[in-house]
């Protein structure tokens, strides 16, 4: 896909959101930018506004301030174009307990409107990927955790998005999922495409990520290339756990 | 004991009447404010006149009553007509609260006996009801005591008494059956389908018990004298129409002799059955709940055929997005009990209840009213609004329409807001699926409706199609209803859907345009206009309402659905 070799597949210029009646903005004029070919990982303590913002960036709230382009399409004026080009999975994953796998796998391909070739093409390989090939004629009610995980990300790419999003994607998978995961994540960049997620394990981050952003009460503290981050820190060599505890440390304990 | 008992009762009115959501969400956030004020003040105007409405029919039938001597009749059919609806309705009420509630994974592995769990949840059914019963049923009691001039000292604690305990024999019964019938669907595979099933059956057997016994009472040729000898005797009719249902009689009696020691027997009685009846409810519940629940977190799990097949057949399913999410709506509404039991019981009500008649009341007489009424020049046409008006009836209160993305939920929502889909697509794909849902549950009435009336096909299809248009401008009203204001804060399924004020706009909406519609053909008929003129009218005033669906839909779906966040 080399058309999106200069442009970046995901651009937010200082965005912000505050949530109704909360006195303090959850994600305070966030900007950043994902290129073609980049992992990058999204960190931050809890209630942080990692989740806040992926929300934004796949329409589930609309920023107070600020853009969000995705691969070109701003994704509040033209949500659905921006849409096409993103998969996501959520960090809960709630999916329709009362379709079965297979009806669920259908129904996002037609709302992709993936052809139905590419669609078994697609859907028998990731499934049989994530070992779920025999549990897809059954209810998702029946799935446990980790199943409904690997659902969810094999809806999430039956359509090749450009941009792949993932809140926290690594809860719930077992060891060998996790890996194939991994896998899957750099064989995504290699075709040029993106992914950004978000997460707490930070030995992930450090050996995958292309790029790292950290967040600390929705403002964004640091952000490059691990390299780049461990130039901030006071000393050199340090792993991006003590980076990351350095940056995030709490007021109170700031003054000290 | 008591205390844990009485707490975990206040917890379930707490989540039921969303009393903490509500507080944080318009107290303390101070959201939507003037929303919920406006809301409150309109249900509490709509539910007051609804109560003086029937505080007048009360006091009309009283003075009829009063004539033969018999004022305490008011009280028996009001008594009656109660009991019956809450068994009816009960069914599907119990079976969702007991079997479907989202908070049993939580209550179950709690140090409870299944008959507090069980008592906990019932209390949460009673307080529903009592919110209905004092519509419906207190101005009765009032109407009554004006009317017969009792002893208001000895007359309102009986009357609160017989209140209080009204709800409780209906919801007992309709809870045991609820009871046995999910024992047996737990043994079964495919629980879901047959609870819906059963609850179908169950309530279907209910209405045809009860016509039989009405049938029975008023066998033909007895009537007059029987009614005669009856008149003898001050308020016998009361004993003759309780039989059906004796503690109807007893609960009359303990509100109409109030006062009296034969007052007090009869509250004693009344209130004893229906103590009796919950406490006969909580030894089988505390026998078989648990399991059935247990059982049920078991979904059932097919034999996977091989896969190749599927992804095969996948190419035959290549859909458009609006079809697939029309399916898809149709698919999670008919497979989750909760919804089906209590969206689909109106496709049923109507035709049980017409087969029952037929079979049972093989009357001459309406043979001869069809017959004449057939003969009407006008009645192939008139005919055809009335297939029409089915539909719509149904879609005004099924409430499939005004609750799709309630229904979605916090839970599920995530999913369709963010799959590049507009509003506009949502919206049709959810009212489509809809609509295509009311025009299979329409298929038994009508085919009931047509065997009985005989309208030519010209005017039944007629009918039909204007039926279509009419429901599915509605359905699409309906869903930029539940757009604009989605309840996506719940729990308890059952909550999203039947206590969803969107349906409950939509009944009085849907109710308000049958009026309108109706009393103005009624008037074009009077004023001597044909049939057809009062079919192109219907035609006219439909094509308006599909044709402002459908702009309003292209006008405000996409920014509606903007709106909705979470
Ligand atoms: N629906 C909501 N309503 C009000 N405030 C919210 C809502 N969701 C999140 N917040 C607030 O916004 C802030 C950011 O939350 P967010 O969920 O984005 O954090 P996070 O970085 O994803 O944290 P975690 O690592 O725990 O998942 C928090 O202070 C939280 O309290
Ligand atoms: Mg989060």
């Amino acid at each position: 896909m080399s058309q999106h070799a200069n442009r970046s597949l995901l651009k937010l210029e200082s965005v912000s959101k505050t949530y109704r009646g909360s006195p303090a903005k959850a994600v305070d004029h966030l900007s950043l930018e994902v290129m073609p070919g980049e992992i990058f990982g999204f960190l931050g303590p809890n209630g942080a506004g990692k989740t806040t913002t992926i929300k934004m960036i796949v329409g589930l709230l609309a920023p107070d301030h600020g853009r969000i382009i995705v691969d070109g399409h701003d994704v509040v004026e033209d949500p659905v174009s921006a849409k096409m080009k993103i998969g996501f999975v959520p960090d809960y994953p709630n999916l329709y307990n009362r379709l079965t796998g297979i009806e669920y796998l259908n129904l996002v391909a037609d709302i992709h409107g993936v052809s139905a070739s590419e669609r078994s093409n697609r859907i028998e390989g990731l499934l049989s990927m994530f070992d779920l090939t025999h549990a897809v004629g059954d209810l998702i009610q029946t799935y446990s955790h980790g199943m409904k995980q690997k659902l969810a990300l094999t809806g999430a790419l039956l359509h090749n998005p450009p941009l792949f999003i993932l809140d926290e994607p690594m809860v719930g998978l077992d060891p060998r999922s996790s890996r194939l995961f991994k896998d899957l994540m750099r064989s995504h960049c290699g075709q040029g495409y993106a992914v950004f997620f978000s997460t707490h394990i930070l030995e992930v981050a450090e050996r995958l990520c292309d790029k790292v952003g950290i967040i600390n009460k929705g403002k964004l503290i640091a952000c490059g290339s691990m390299d780049e981050l461990r130039r901030l820190s006071k000393e050199a060599d340090e792993s991006l756990e003590d980076i990351f505890l350095e940056l995030t440390l709490p007021e109170e304990a700031d003054s000290t | 004991m008591k205390t844990r008992l009485l707490s975990l009762i206040l917890a379930q009115l707490n989540i039921f009447f969303s009393i903490s959501h509500s507080r944080y969400y318009y107290l303390k956030k101070r959201q939507r404010l003037w929303e919920g004020i406006l809301i409150a003040g309109s249900i509490i105007i709509l539910a007051l006149t609804l109560a003086f409405g029937v505080y007048k029919l009360a006091q009309g039938f009283c003075s009829q009553a009063a004539l033969l001597n018999q004022e305490a009749l008011t009280l028996t059919t009001g008594i009656l007509a109660a009991q019956f609806l809450m068994l009816i309705l009960g069914v599907a009420l119990v079976i969702s609260v007991f079997y479907f509630s989202n908070d049993l994974p939580i209550l179950i592995p709690l140090p409870l006996k299944p008959w507090e769990v069980l008592t906990s949840k019932f209390a949460v059914i009673l307080a529903n009801e009592y919110l209905g019963l004092l519509v419906f049923i207190a101005p009765v009691f009032v109407a009554y005591g004006m009317r017969a001039d009792v002893n208001w000292a000895g007359y309102i604690p009986s009357a609160i008494l017989v209140f209080l305990s009204l709800p409780v024999i209906p919801i007992a019964v309709a809870s045991i059956l609820a009871v046995i019938l999910m024992r047996i669907v737990g043994f079964t595979k495919r629980k879901d389908t047959l609870t819906i099933i059963g609850g179908f059956l169950l309530v279907g057997l209910i209405i045809a018990g009860q016509l039989y016994l009405q049938t029975r009472l008023s066998a033909p040729g007895a009537d007059e004298e029987f009614i005669m000898r009856m008149l003898a005797r001050a308020n016998s009719l009361v004993t003759v129409l309780g039989r059906q249902f004796p503690p109807s009689i007893f609960a009359t009696h303990a509100v109409s002799l109030a006062g009296t020691s034969k007052g007090l027997l009869n509250l004693c009685l009344f209130v004893g059955i229906s103590a009796f009846s919950f406490y006969l409810f909580l030894v089988l519940g505390n026998q078989f709940f648990y399991q059935s629940v247990l059982s049920g977190f078991e979904a059932p799990k097919g034999k996977s055929r091989p896969f190749v097949s599927r992804a095969e057949s996948a190419q035959a399913h290549e859909r458009t997005p609006i079809l697939s999410l029309a399916i898809a709506e149709m698919k999670l509404f008919s497979r989750t009990p909760v919804y089906a039991l209590n969206g689909f019981i109106g496709f049923l009500m109507f035709p049980v209840l017409f087969v029952v008649l037929l079979v049972m009341g093989n009357d001459p007489e309406m043979a001869k009213l069809w017959g004449s009424l057939r003969a009407m020049p006008e009645f192939h046409r008139i005919g055809s609004l009335l297939v029409a008006a089915y539909f719509f009836v149904l879609v005004a209160f099924s409430g499939i329409p005004f609750s799709p993305f309630s229904r979605e939920g916090k839970a599920h929502i995530w999913f369709l807001k963010s799959q590049p889909v507009s509003g506009q697509e949502v919206a049709i794909g959810k009212a489509l699926g809809a609509e295509i849902m009311v025009i299979i549950g329409a298929i038994p009435g009508l085919a009931v409706f047509q065997y009985i009336a005989r309208l030519h096909v010209s005017s039944f299809v007629i009918g039909v199609l204007l039926g279509i248009a009419a429901s599915y401008s509605f359905c699409v009203f309906g869903v930029l209803l539940d757009m604009a204001r989605p309840m996506l804060e719940w729990t308890d399924p059952r909550k999203a859907f039947k206590s969803n004020l969107n349906i409950i706009f939509g009944m009085l909406i849907g109710a308000a345009i049958l009026f309108g519609i109706g009393s103005l053909i009624v008037t074009l008929l009077k004023r001597g206009y044909s049939g057809l003129m009062a079919q192109a009218v219907s035609g006219g005033v439909v094509a308006l309402f599909l044709a402002a669906g459908l702009k309003l839909l292209q006008l405000a779906a996409d920014r509606l659905w903007m709106r909705i966040e979470l």
